[in-house]
């Protein structure tokens, strides 16, 4: 018994030293990237960017499912983008509350009789409404899906942009955000084939008429700690395995796509739990067997803000429904892991997935049940254990204020100082009992999943602050 | 110390442990310290940076016109920095004349040579910095050190270069990138490239024809594409030959560029490309058809109505609802054709353009109403019974809706009856089942003429 709880604390010991080098090289990465991005930025200039007539168009995918109280401020939002040339195409997925009213009453909309070609799998589409307002808006309603994936395909039937960027009915973008995620297309066209933007919370913004006026933090600890969570997921995370053209998810909330690839690889899955990772991926391995050459980027300012959950309940669900939709994904691509054939992805990419992403609950618990039998044994030395304890307290800590750091030096959206500060202190204190329900929540995600349970649970929204 | 010491000896293999911690502790500080300090510095430059605005605004004029001495400022980077931001902000944007002083400025200061000398010298982002500021100095003497840099091995410095040579926007400056590209030697991205290409060659689009004569099959798409956004009407006789080259990707330039020809030449070619074999050439065909306005395109339009793609159909549509004047004429040939798709497409783009709501309000105009009556009782055979309903059923204007249903009465269209007999059995409002139901029996009398009944509108 001791001899394996000394060899399951060495593997432990050399699992998380490993999980937290890896993140430290793609924090020091992360910086240098984004310095250079925002070098050529400077060079670009969007402005002269806007004004060329080489500017590719692109289509604004909204699946909507019962927004009827924010869709017609979102859709007015996404008409008002910076960008020359885009189309808008809302898609109501069978919402029982009004949200096809809605749009009619807001843009006037008329129904026409445009033939709906399906290229790829949706549910049938009951009408194609064009706007008597505005030309660039076109709204699809359709039997309901069950799931965004589904919407976004009758979208993509309708499309007749070059490229398509699917964006959340409740999110909100910066004015100049599709300018900026098209900035990697427009540098480098024939390699980009997708580009995905950071999402950020939005709780504790102010919001008004469907356009971010103020940037501040939430008060809630547990929407504090998701803002913490999301800089270092997107700012770090992303932005490193980007720089080695190993990403492997782009936000469903935000991201840009050329469409006809996304067409050759079949659409989004309308079953998948989680359509952004497993779009993705099928892309990866199409592109790796026909041998091309491409780059999926990742670009950290362009910002889609939207609502993350405020209670502890929603996020245990979300967390829940990452973890399997993470699983779905991996174990159905489970053929390219390690594969020669799938270079970085296969060898690299899905490997870190499945071993530091899909199995860290499952090893966090197995290292908490050994120290607790070791400590039972009393063949647990306390000292070593209470520093290691501290030292991957402050390691994980170093790591959580290099992306608030990172945030600091390029993008600085927080701009009072109590909020940074406020984001530094949280980043001491995300750890307990934080993490241990995080952990929870995936190994919940991880039952439910072989169980077969992938009912959609609802996330209880409290809706943008106005004042 | 002794106690430390004996601290860490006692710790054991724990004492790396310690260190590390001890490390990232300090680590930790660090960053917290950094950031603190980097806001406080950042302020502190942004606010010098604001007062030294100022002064050089105040002193504007009196440097452009060089009584403001350049030893007060060019010595001192911020203030250099300031002044040449100014100064190529103000070039952007000014007329010919200022333009003039503010080169004599950039010159006599020397800001134009330093930036020469940076974009030899320096390396990196420096020198890539300098490239491109070099490039919005717009002078001519900067182009050889521009062209240098787009045989630099880094590809990021190449990029800057043609970026620098674009923001130039002089013609000159396209023929060192031109000259690569034609041996083959340049090797940047086509975005990039082309807007830089764009740029230099609007003022004149005729340097690009000399290159576009000699180019192989990888740069002619390439060159053609850039004469297709800024050709002028002098390069037809170009374009034309560009019309039937083998090339689709060229034939599909020449038609947009065409559209700016005069449609004397423009109409035949671009009627050929109309039926290119293509469906990107056809597309760009019918978008600069439309674009021409004229009504001698309706009837190659109509043709392409009926195209196999649904883009090229869509386009076709558009840009004959464009045609305001001639619609009564399109709507019959339209319904000549007898294609299901391209109904919809045209009837689809009437309602998408607002046409069918003017030609509504139209029918209460006298000068316009019988031309109004004919186009819409067109467009009701085309399919476009459910607006009309709509616009009989809810109508702001009571004198609006009584047109409209005397025209549907008049119509005699049986295609009504199934949207009429749901009206008159489900409508929530009154008003509209009583109006379905006089027309229905307006539809079964044989017509208005007939009416007996009041039209309850």
């Amino acid at each position: 018994m001791h001899e394996f709880l000394q060899i399951s604390n060495n593997t432990l010991f050399v699992y998380y030293l490993f999980s937290n080098l890896i993140y430290l090289g793609l924090l020091i990465l992360a910086i240098a990237s984004s310095a250079a991005h925002q070098r050529r930025l400077g060079s670009i200039k969007l402005e002269r960017v806007k004004q060329s007539p080489f500017v590719p168009p692109v289509a604004m995918i909204v699946p909507a499912h019962n927004e009827a109280g924010t869709i017609a401020e979102a859709t007015r939002s996404l008409l008002a983008l910076d960008y020359p040339e885009f189309e808008v195409i809302v898609v109501n997925d069978g919402s029982t509350d009004g949200t096809l009213e809605a749009l009619t009453e807001e843009f006037n909309l008329m129904q026409t009789d445009m033939l709906h070609v399906t290229q790829v799998e949706s549910k049938p589409v009951r009408g194609v409404y064009m706007s008597a307002k505005e030309p660039r808006l076109l709204v699809i309603d359709k039997e309901p899906g069950g799931s965004k994936a589904d919407a976004a395909n009758a979208a993509l039937n309708a499309a007749s942009s070059q490229y398509i960027c699917v964006v959340d009915a409740d999110g909100v973008l910066e004015p100049d955000a599709l300018l900026r995620v098209m900035a990697p297309v427009m540098t480098d066209h024939r390699r980009v084939v997708a580009a995905g933007g950071i999402v950020r919370a939005i709780n504790g913004c102010r919001v008004e008429k469907g356009k971010l006026k103020e940037v501040r933090l939430a008060r809630g600890p547990v929407e504090v700690i998701q803002v913490i969570e999301y800089l270092r997921a997107f700012l770090i995370g992303r932005e490193g395995w980007a720089y080695f053209n190993m990403l492997a998810i782009i936000s469903g909330a935000f991201g840009v796509f050329e469409r006809d690839l996304v067409m050759k690889v079949g659409g989004y899955r309308p079953a998948a739990i989680g359509e952004d990772l497993d779009l993705v991926v099928r892309m990866h391995r199409y592109l790796l067997e026909q041998k091309k050459d491409y780059h999926i980027s990742f670009i950290p300012d362009p910002v889609c803000w939207t609502e993350v959950p405020s209670d502890v309940r929603s996020l245990s669900r979300q967390r829940a429904r990452w973890q399997k939709a993470l699983i779905d994904v991996l174990w159905r691509n489970r053929d390219m892991v390690f594969n020669p054939r799938y270079g970085r992805i296969g060898m690299v990419a899905l490997p870190y997935q499945w071993l530091f992403e899909m199995f860290a609950p499952w090893i966090e618990i197995i290292g908490y049940s050994t120290i607790a039998l070791a400590a039972y044994l009393g063949v647990l030395s306390r000292e070593f254990f209470l520093q290691f304890l501290l030292f991957g307290y402050l390691f994980a800590t170093l790591i959580s204020v290099g992306s608030v750091l990172q945030e600091e030096i390029t993008y600085r959206r927080y701009g009072n100082w109590r909020d940074v500060a406020r984001l530094i202190a949280f980043c001491f204190l995300e750890h307990f009992p934080y993490r241990q329900l995080h952990m929870w929540w995936r190994l919940k995600g991880t039952i439910q999943y072989f169980r077969g349970d992938f009912k959609w649970q609802p996330m209880r929204r409290v809706g943008f602050q106005k004042n | 110390m002794g106690f430390l010491s004996n601290l860490v000896e006692r710790l054991g293999p724990a004492q790396y442990v310690f260190g590390a911690l001890v490390v990232t502790g300090v680590f930790i500080g660090l960053l917290l310290v950094f950031i603190l300090v980097r806001r406080m510095l950042r302020r502190r430059y942004l606010e010098q940076r604001d007062r030294r605005t100022l002064v050089i605004r105040k002193q504007w004029d009196a440097l452009v016109a060089g009584t403001y001495s350049p030893t007060q400022w060019r010595f001192d980077a911020m203030d250099r920095d300031i002044v040449e931001s100014i100064l190529t902000d103000r070039l952007d944007v000014c007329p010919p004349e200022e333009a003039a002083q503010l080169m004599r400025l950039l010159r006599t200061t020397g800001l134009l040579d330093t930036r020469i000398h940076e974009a030899r010298a320096l390396r990196g982002w420096d020198r890539r910095h300098a490239l491109v500021s070099l490039g919005r100095m717009r002078a001519p003497e900067a182009i050889p050190a521009l062209a240098e840099a787009l045989d630099d091995p880094d590809a990021e410095t190449r990029i800057a270069a043609v970026r620098g040579l674009g923001r130039t926007g002089l013609p000159r400056a396209a023929e060192p990138m031109l000259e690569r590209l034609r041996f083959d030697t340049l090797q940047v991205p086509e975005r990039p490239l082309l807007n830089a290409l764009l740029n230099c060659c609007r003022s004149g689009p005729a340097v690009l024809v000399p290159y576009l004569r000699f180019a192989d099959d990888r740069f002619r798409p390439l060159l053609a594409r850039l004469l297709g956004e800024i050709a002028t009407a002098d390069l037809e006789e170009d374009l034309l030959l560009l019309a039937s080259d083998p090339l689709a990707e060229v034939r599909a330039s020449s038609a947009r560029a065409l559209a700016r020809a005069k449609p004397r030449l423009a109409l035949t070619a671009l009627g050929n490309l109309a039926g290119d074999d293509e469906w990107f050439v056809r597309l760009r065909a019918v978008v600069a058809l439309g674009a021409l306005e004229d009504p001698r395109t309706i009837p190659v339009l109509i043709e392409t109505l009926c195209d196999q793609n649904r883009y090229v159909r869509l386009r076709a549509a558009a840009s004959l609802a464009a045609l305001d004047g001639y619609l009564e004429e399109i709507i019959q040939q339209v319904l000549r054709t007898r294609d299901r798709y391209a109904l919809q497409a045209f009837v689809s783009e009437l309602e998408r353009t607002g046409t069918l709501p003017r030609l509504v309000e139209a029918l209460t105009d006298p000068t316009r109403q019988d031309y109004a009556e004919d186009a819409l009782l067109g467009a009701l055979r085309a399919g476009t019974q459910r607006h009309l309903l709509d616009a009989m059923a809810r109508h702001p204007q009571a004198k609006t809706r009584k047109a409209v249903a005397r025209l549907l009465a008049r119509s005699q269209e049986q295609r009504l009856v199934p949207a009429l007999e749901r009206a008159a059995a489900t409508s929530r409002s009154r008003r509209e089942q009583r109006l379905a139901r006089w027309l229905l029996a307006h539809l079964s009398e044989g017509g208005i003429e007939r009416a007996t009944q009041k039209m309850p509108v």
